[in-house]
Order: structure tokens, then C-alpha cells, then sequence
């Protein structure tokens, strides 16, 4: 209710609008440069080692952002979105490769596409563009939809994607990898690319649209009542999304050179969506928190998990124990802190309040 | 002709795996607004169960079959007092998550404890003898499949219909506290619901592992996905919605394996769940199920 | 025998009651008013166990209620008819009685009380094998009045039986509540309906903006009606 009234006054009051727009400026801002910071520190003193598990961290990220410009504001669970990451890498790859590699990988691509090659941006944004069409088509549907429908349906777009790209051999080579794709992106073009998508899902979270999407998130029918289009909203965020999950996949494949559909599948699924529900999906420095908290975290388990040797006793291999480790925490961030980390918050407010304790205590003394 | 009997009981028997699938959610969806992600692995607990039993050397088919249904039904009552007794009345969404986490340890935890490769599990596998009745070739699996999924279908309407604590049930899934008023304790309730979807869920994991003769760690997953399905086809919650979308799903998988040539066998899962979309457009509520609006309480 | 001592509830920051006392003994009708929002369900549902207090104590028949849960609440003979009836619409008419009863086995003299529901309400026994929820309004509170009595209390609560139903139904519920008083049941009636409701009850209480206003017998309520009409006012009439 609060919500909604706060989003009713936002249409009026035009000075508010604006401090308003201020703090999710500076919200953004403070995420956009932690990001830069974090990216630059291991550029300068990273390992290969290192820079490639940041690299894959940062493209989380954005899938994460992603799913949290959806989830986050609707409410509604999605598990579809590692589809549309599926979808931004392999158009990239197709549009991207060099035609002499797509001769001898894709011969009998549909629509000439054997002979079309364009250069990585360009790629990069037809397939970014291919992609938020089909999440324009797929959301024309999906809004339709209330709870646990509209999540069935983002498993079905999953499915059918995995299923048309494991089928559909003359275009995405089936089951095999795609390899050949030009390696252009680096560390520090995904940070870059990380940093502006955080600023967007932290303008549309502040924006009426993501302001009311949320309200009418708790309380539909009051939304509905004050004549708000929950359906129209529902739309927005699940394109925008669809769009910033893409762009994920897009750089994956642009930095990775390789891509093989059964990666975009349940595993990568469930562990974005860990990501987001662990940092809280509500809030959009959850989604940075989250995705640091669980790389570093299973990155840790991972060296237990091959078998290590601790004062002298040596550990057996023990797989399944960062996924069991994941597990874990998911049931325990929801029995204890249901809404993540974060619990909903942004960085500029928690900022702020760590601010006025400090104060607080100086004043004290 | 004979093709098409054939083909009819092939879809009854899968169809029946799903819709004791479908029911155990439903129950627990209709008794406390639960969408139990971790469903699908109750297979995987039937399956590693008789797995442990098989290598201690215990073979008798109808021991394993007991074991199995009996660890299944501890461990859904388990489940239920230490994973989501905690988020009983939190947001819907909320307890999604968590059964999608108690999922991913149940995962893990075959995983980790036998293999993340594929076992076998072939004590069952007589039941895929074939039989011939009337000129017709039948595994005796099928038979039974149909026939325990009726019995067991029979039986819970009973219990829905003549016991306390299946009106309670019934009940609850409009109005629980009004349930809690007539002296009825919502932890009895709640425990019973889960009791009963695990032993549900066993039946049909048994008869899934005695068609598959293995087990591997992320078996539940496609399953518990189809059982979604079941469900929404036939209304979310609804308990007769859940048997005739299972069933329904059954045929159109059956149908669709006659259908699509081996060439496109990757697009069989991605048809089914096509159809889905496609029936989802036209009636959102399901086929048997009431309209549900944006933001109702159920779902 | 049920005696509720400074009780306060509390709506997470919103205080419901505040500091509210109420006293019924055995074999009394005591009835409980107050306008809309007053805080009567609120009191109802904390004796029953459905919500926690902020303040004060609850007993019943000398026993602390504090820590029974519901259940134990409704075997030791405390029994709630809530407001709105809420009657199981998917179950029938039988279903409901028998769920009434969910404390007792299902023995002899339990089929003998749903013989005597039919007996008190002669139109449940035709409708017993309809859903509850094609009952009529005065139906469905007569359905809800009876699976209350399957559970047999000595303290019945009832949370307005009139709410929403035709007079003449009105009148015929509260002549059934006078009868049952007959039949050994304690009775705390919540009603808005001030004027009838004070026509038999014993003692009354008035409840306004979750605050007691008055406490004694009914007829100095009726008598000192003016008095009251000028406080409650239109909110009672
Ligand atoms: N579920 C609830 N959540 C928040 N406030 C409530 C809730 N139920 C009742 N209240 C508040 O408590 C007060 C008392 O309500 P209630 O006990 O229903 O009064 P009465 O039964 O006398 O009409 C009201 O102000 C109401 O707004
Ligand atoms: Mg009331």
C-alpha cells in the first residue's frame, strides 16, 4: 500500500521526482564504480587464473541483473532466462564467425546465414535486438499469466529453446560445440558492459514503471484499482530483462569463443538464480553481492571438492559438495533472511545509515 | 488397430506416473500453498534407497519396493519439519525457493554419496517382461501401472472423503484457520499432506526407475517438471485437474513419440511444453481449473 | 469461567486491544458490543489461541490458556463460531459436522449429536448431503452454530450470527441461542445488533476503538439506553 501511494505521489510532485532520481543515480553510480574498481584491480594484479573467473563472474552479473529487472520487481519466479542467454550467444556466434569456419561448421544454415559475417558489434547488437523481440513474443504470453503459471511458462521457454537448439543441427550444430567466434572481448569491455547494465536496472527499479511494478507485486488488485497496467509493466521488465540476459550470452560468447547449448541449461539456471535469491532478489546490489558471495564462496569448495590434504590427512574427491553447499544456503537465506543479504536494500541506503551511525558516534565521544 | 490399443494403454501407464506425480503436488499445493520444487527428487530418494538396500545385499524386488515407499514418505515428512515447516507462512515465492534449494541438496547428496555417474538398478526390471493377451504384446509394468495408479487413486479418495484428517484436507484448502478452530492441529495436517505425497510420488518413482533400470543423481528433474505441467493443464491445486493432466500428458507424450521421427526426438520435451504455452494462452486457469486473476492467493 | 485479564493485541504496530477485562460465568449469556473495528474478533481470536496477546492473561475454567495451543483449547471446551460462518463450501453438510467434532473419536454418542444437530436444525438434516456452500446465508450460520456444538463446549462464542442475514432469520438464530443455554452452554455473544442481543443477555460489555466503555448488567445497558445511545450512537443502531 505504501508502495503504491509513493508511486502515486511520484506523478505529481516533480521536486521529489528528481531527489529521487538523484538517489538511484548515486545508488547506480557507487555500483557502477565498485565494479570498475573490482575490474581494474584484477586486470593490474590477476592472474590468468583469476581474470577468468572474473570474467565469468561479471557476465553472472549481468544475467543476473537480468533476472533480477523481472524477478525482482514482478515477484514472479523465473527460471527462463538462461534461454535467452542461449539465444544472445548462439545469434552472436552465427552473425559473428567468420564465414570461412561457418563453411566447414554450418554449411546448410537456413537464410544464407552461412554466408553473412558482420562484424562483433554489430553481432552483438542484432543479437541483443533478435533477442528482446523473442522476449517481446514469449512476454505477450507470460503477462497473461499469475504465480506459478507464468514460472511454468519460463521453464517451457527454457525447454523449447534447448530443445529447438540441440535439434536445429544446419543452424546451431546440435548437441556439438560452436566454435570459431571471434575472441574480441576482454575483462574489461564485460566490466564495462556490467557497469552500465547495473545503472539501467537501477534507473528502471526507480522509475514509475519499476515503481508500480513493485507495488502492484504486493498488492495487484489495489494497483489495478488505481488504474495501473500490470500487465504492460510486467511486459516491460520481462523484455528489458530478456535484453540484459542476452547481452550476457552475447559477451560470453564473444569472450569465450566456444559455446555449447547444454551450458545454457537448468545448471546455469539455478545458479544465476541462486545468485540473485542469496544477495536478495529485491534489490539490484544484491544481485553484485550475491554473485560475489557465491563465486568466492563455491570457488573455495571447489578446491575441497577435488580433494585436499589438511595437516597431513588426506580428503577424498568430494563432488556434489559445492552444489550441496548451495543448496544449503538457499533453504537457509530463505528460512532466516528470506529476502537475501541484502534484504531488499540498496548500497546508497545502506551507505547512508552507516554513515549516521558513524556520525552518531563521534558525537558521542 | 491394434497399433492404437497398444498405444492407448502405453499413454495410461505414462500418463498414470505423472498424475500421482501431479497429485502429490497438488495436495500440498491446496493444503499450504506450496509449490514443491523438490518433488522430482523423491524419485531420486526411491531410486538411491533401493539402490543402498540392492548392495547390501537385500534383492527381494517386493522388499526393495517397501523400503523404498516407506524412506520416501520418512524423508517427505522430514522435509517438511526441517525445510519448510519454517517458511509455512511466508510468500509464496518464498517457498518456491526453498524447495528449488532442498532440490539441489537432495541432488547433491546422491551425487556425493554414490555418483554422479548413472547406477543400475535392474532388480525391477522383470516387470518390462512382455505378455501377450489377446494378440496384443503388454508389459506387465504397464498393467500394473494402470492398475496401482486406480487403486491408489480409489484409495486416497477414500481417505479424502471418509477420514478426519481428509476432510481436513479437503478443508484446508480453502480456509485452514477455520480448520485450526475445529480443534484440527495444522502441524497433523500439514505432516499428513506431505506423508501422502511422498508415498505417491514412491509409486511413481518405482515404476519410473523399473522402465529406466538406473538411477542418476538429477533423475527427478524432467519429471517433476512434467508433473508441473500436469498441473497446470488441470488447474493448479486441483486434485482431479492433476489426474487428468497427468493423463492428458501421458497421450500427448505417447503421441508425440509416434509423431516425431527419431531426427527431431530433441523436440519431443520441447512439444510438449509448446503445448502447454499454447493452452496456457487460451485458458490460463487450466483446463479444469478456476479462473485464477492476477495477485489471487492461490498460486 | 472464562475470565480475560488486561488483555492487549496488537496488529504488528497497529494496537487492536488495549487492556481489556471480561468475565463470563458458567451458565450465563454475556453479550460483547461494539461498533465495526472496535476489536471483538480480535478478543475472539486471541481466546481461541489464533492470535498472540500483547498483554494480560486468559482463562479458562481456572486454567491458564496461554500456552494450549488451539486444539487443546477447543477439548477443554471452548468452542468459537467465527464471524462470516465460514463454513467449508466445498464440504457437505454432514463433512462439516464431522469436522466440527475433529477432537472427539467418531464413536456412538457422536452420531447421536449430529442426530441432535438435525433435531435443532431440521433443515441441515434435508440439506445433509449438500456442499456447504449452497446454503443459504441463515443456513450456512446455522451449520456453523451446529459443528460448533459437535465439538460439545461449555463456552460457546458466537461472532455475529446475524451478520449479514433477513430479520426473521435474526429473530430465529437468537431464539435458538436462548435455547441453547437450556441445554448447559455458557455463551459469549459478539453482536452489533445491540438492541435485541440485550433483550435476554445476562451481562453485557461494550468494546469501542479496542477500549472497554462498559461493563454490567444488560438491562442497566438498556435502561441507561439513551445514555449509551448518545456514546455508541448511530454506531449501534
Ligand atoms: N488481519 C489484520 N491485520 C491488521 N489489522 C487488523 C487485522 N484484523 C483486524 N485488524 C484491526 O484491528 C482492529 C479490530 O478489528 P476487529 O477485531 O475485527 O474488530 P471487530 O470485530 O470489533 O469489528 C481494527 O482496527 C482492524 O483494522
Ligand atoms: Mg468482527
Amino acid at each position: 500500500m505504501n508502495t503504491i501511494a509513493f508511486a502515486e505521489r511520484t506523478r505529481g510532485g516533480r521536486p521529489f521526482l528528481d531527489a529521487r532520481l538523484a538517489g538511484n543515480l548515486r545508488g547506480a553510480l557507487w555500483l557502477a564504480l565498485i565494479a570498475a574498481a573490482i575490474g581494474l584491480f584484477v586486470m593490474a594484479f590477476g592472474s590468468p587464473f583469476i581474470v577468468r573467473l572474473t570474467a565469468t563472474a561479471f557476465i553472472n552479473l549481468i544475467a543476473v541483473v537480468g533476472l533480477q529487472i523481472f524477478m525482482g520487481n514482478s515477484n514472479v519466479v523465473n527460471i527462463g532466462h538462461a534461454g535467452f542467454m542461449a539465444l544472445g550467444a548462439y545469434f552472436t556466434a552465427i552473425f559473428a564467425t567468420p564465414v570461412m569456419i561457418k563453411a566447414t561448421m554450418i554449411p546448410n544454415a537456413p537464410f544464407g546465414l552461412a554466408g553473412v559475417e558482420v562484424g562483433a558489434l554489430y553481432a552483438f547488437l542484432i543479437s541483443v535486438g533478435l533477442t528482446s523481440l523473442i522476449g517481446l513474443l514469449s512476454g505477450l504470453v507470460l503477462v497473461r499469466l499469475a504465480g506459478i503459471a507464468a514460472t511454468i511458462l519460463t521453464i517451457s521457454i527454457l525447454v523449447i529453446v534447448q530443445g529447438v537448439l540441440v535439434t536445429w543441427t544446419d543452424l546451431f550444430r546440435g548437441a556439438q560445440a560452436f566454435f570459431g567466434i571471434p575472441k574480441v572481448v576482454g575483462l574489461g569491455l564485460i566490466v564495462a558492459a556490467a557497469a552500465a547494465v547495473l545503472v539501467v536496472a537501477r534507473l528502471f527499479k526507480g522509475s514509475r514503471a519499476g515503481v508500480q511494478l513493485r507495488a502492484s507485486a504486493t498488492d495487484p488488485l489495489a494497483a489495478e484499482a488505481m488504474g495501473v497496467d500490470v500487465k504492460r509493466l510486467r511486459l516491460v521488465a520481462w523484455v528489458l530483462g530478456s535484453a540484459v540476459v542476452g547481452c550476457a550470452g552475447a559477451l560470453y560468447a564473444l569472450y569465450a569463443g566456444t559455446i555449447n547449448a547444454r551450458a545454457f541449461y537448468f545448471h546455469t539456471a539455478f545458479l544465476t538464480l541462486a545468485m540473485s535469491i542469496v544477495g536478495g532478489m529485491r534489490s539490484v546490489t544484491g544481485a553484485m553481492v550475491g554473485v560475489a558471495l557465491l563465486t568466492v564462496l563455491l570457488e573455495l569448495i571447489r578446491i575441497v571438492e577435488g580433494g585436499i590434504t589438511v595437516f597431513g590427512i588426506a580428503f577424498p574427491e568430494m563432488l556434489g559438495l559445492s552444489g550441496l553447499m548451495l543448496g544449503v544456503i538457499i533453504v537457509g537465506v530463505m528460512c532466516f533472511r528470506s529476502d537475501g543479504f541484502m534484504g531488499g536494500h540498496e548500497i546508497e541506503e545502506v551507505v547512508t545509515a552507516l554513515r549516521r551511525r558513524l556520525v552518531a558516534r563521534k558525537r558521542e565521544a | 488397430m491394434d497399433y492404437l490399443i497398444e498405444q492407448a494403454l502405453n499413454g495410461f501407464s505414462i500418463g498414470a506416473q505423472y498424475s500421482l506425480l501431479a497429485l502429490g503436488l497438488a495436495i500440498v499445493f491446496s493444503v499450504m500453498g506450496l509449490v514443491n520444487f523438490a518433488h522430482g527428487e523423491f524419485i531420486g530418494v526411491a531410486g538411491y534407497a533401493m539402490f543402498a538396500m540392492a548392495a547390501m545385499g537385500m534383492t527381494d524386488p517386493l522388499l526393495l519396493v517397501v523400503f523404498a515407499m516407506a524412506t520416501v514418505t520418512l524423508v517427505a515428512l522430514v522435509l517438511e519439519r526441517i525445510a519448510f515447516r519454517p517458511v509455512r507462512n511466508a510468500p509464496s515465492t518464498t517457498g518456491l525457493l526453498t524447495a528449488f534449494g532442498v532440490g539441489i541438496i537432495l541432488q547433491n547428496l546422491f551425487l556425493l554419496m554414490v555418483s554422479p555417474r548413472p547406477k543400475a538398478v535392474p532388480e525391477l526390471s522383470a516387470l518390462n517382461q512382455t505378455v501377450d493377451v489377446w494378440g496384443h504384446n503388454f508389459t506387465i509394468l504397464q498393467f500394473l501401472e494402470v492398475g496401482v495408479t486406480t487403486v491408489a487413486i480409489a484409495g486416497l479418495v477414500w481417505f479424502l472423503k471418509g477420514t478426519r484428517i481428509g476432510l481436513a484436507m479437503r478443508a484446508a484448502a480453502l480456509d485452514f484457520t477455520t480448520v485450526r478452530l475445529m480443534g484440527m492441529r495444522a502441524n497433523r495436517v500439514i505432516a499428513t499432506a506431505f506423508a501422502i505425497s511422498g508415498l505417491l510420488a514412491s509409486i511413481a518413482a518405482i515404476f519410473f526407475i523399473a522402465r529406466r533400470g538406473a538411477i542418476d543423481p538429477f533423475m527427478g528433474l524432467l519429471p517433476v517438471l512434467k508433473a508441473f505441467v500436469a498441473c497446470v493443464l488441470g488447474g493448479f491445486g486441483s486434485l482431479p485437474g492433476a489426474v487428468v493432466g497427468g493423463l492428458l500428458l501421458g497421450f500427448v507424450e505417447v503421441m508425440l513419440i509416434v509423431l516425431l521421427p527419431d531426427k527431431l526426438a530433441g523436440l519431443r520435451d520441447a512439444s510438449v511444453f509448446l503445448i502447454v504455452g499454447a493452452i496456457l494462452v487460451f485458458r490460463p486457469q487450466g483446463i479444469l481449473g478456476r479462473r485464477v486473476e492476477l495477485g489471487d492467493k492461490t498460486a | 469461567m472464562l475470565e480475560i485479564d488486561g488483555v492487549s493485541i496488537n496488529y504488528g504496530p497497529v494496537s487492536a486491544v488495549r487492556d481489556v477485562s471480561l468475565k463470563v460465568e458458567q451458565g450465563e449469556i454475556v453479550a460483547l458490543l461494539g461498533p465495526n473495528g472496535a476489536g471483538k474478533t480480535s478478543l475472539l481470536s486471541a481466546a481461541m489461541g489464533l492470535r498472540p496477546l500483547a498483554a494480560g492473561s486468559i482463562r479458562f475454567k481456572g486454567e491458564d490458556m496461554r500456552r494450549l495451543d488451539t486444539e487443546s483449547r477447543v477439548r477443554r471446551g471452548l468452542t468459537l463460531t467465527p464471524e462470516g460462518r465460514k463454513v467449508f463450501a466445498n464440504l457437505t453438510v454432514l463433512e462439516n459436522l464431522d469436522l466440527g467434532a475433529a477432537t472427539r473419536a467418531r464413536g456412538a454418542d457422536f452420531h447421536a449429536d449430529i442426530e441432535m444437530c438435525f433435531e435443532l436444525f431440521p433443515i441441515l438434516a434435508e440439506r445433509r448431503h449438500q456442499t456447504g456452500g449452497s446454503l443459504s446465508g441463515g443456513e450456512q450460520q446455522m451449520l456453523a452454530i451446529a459443528r460448533s456444538l459437535m465439538s460439545r463446549p461449555s463456552l460457546l462464542m458466537l461472532d455475529e450470527p446475524s451478520l449479514g442475514l433477513a430479520p426473521r432469520i435474526v429473530g430465529q438464530i437468537f431464539r435458538l441461542i436462548r435455547d441453547l443455554r437450556q441445554r448447559d452452554l455458557t455463551i459469549l455473544l459478539v453482536e452489533q445488533n445491540a438492541h435485541e442481543v440485550l433483550r435476554f443477555a445476562d451481562r453485557a460489555y461494550v468494546l469501542s476503538t479496542g477500549e472497554c466503555r462498559y461493563s454490567g448488567p444488560a438491562a442497566r445497558l438498556q435502561e441507561a439506553g439513551a445514555l449509551m445511545q448518545a456514546y455508541i450512537g448511530e454506531l449501534v443502531a
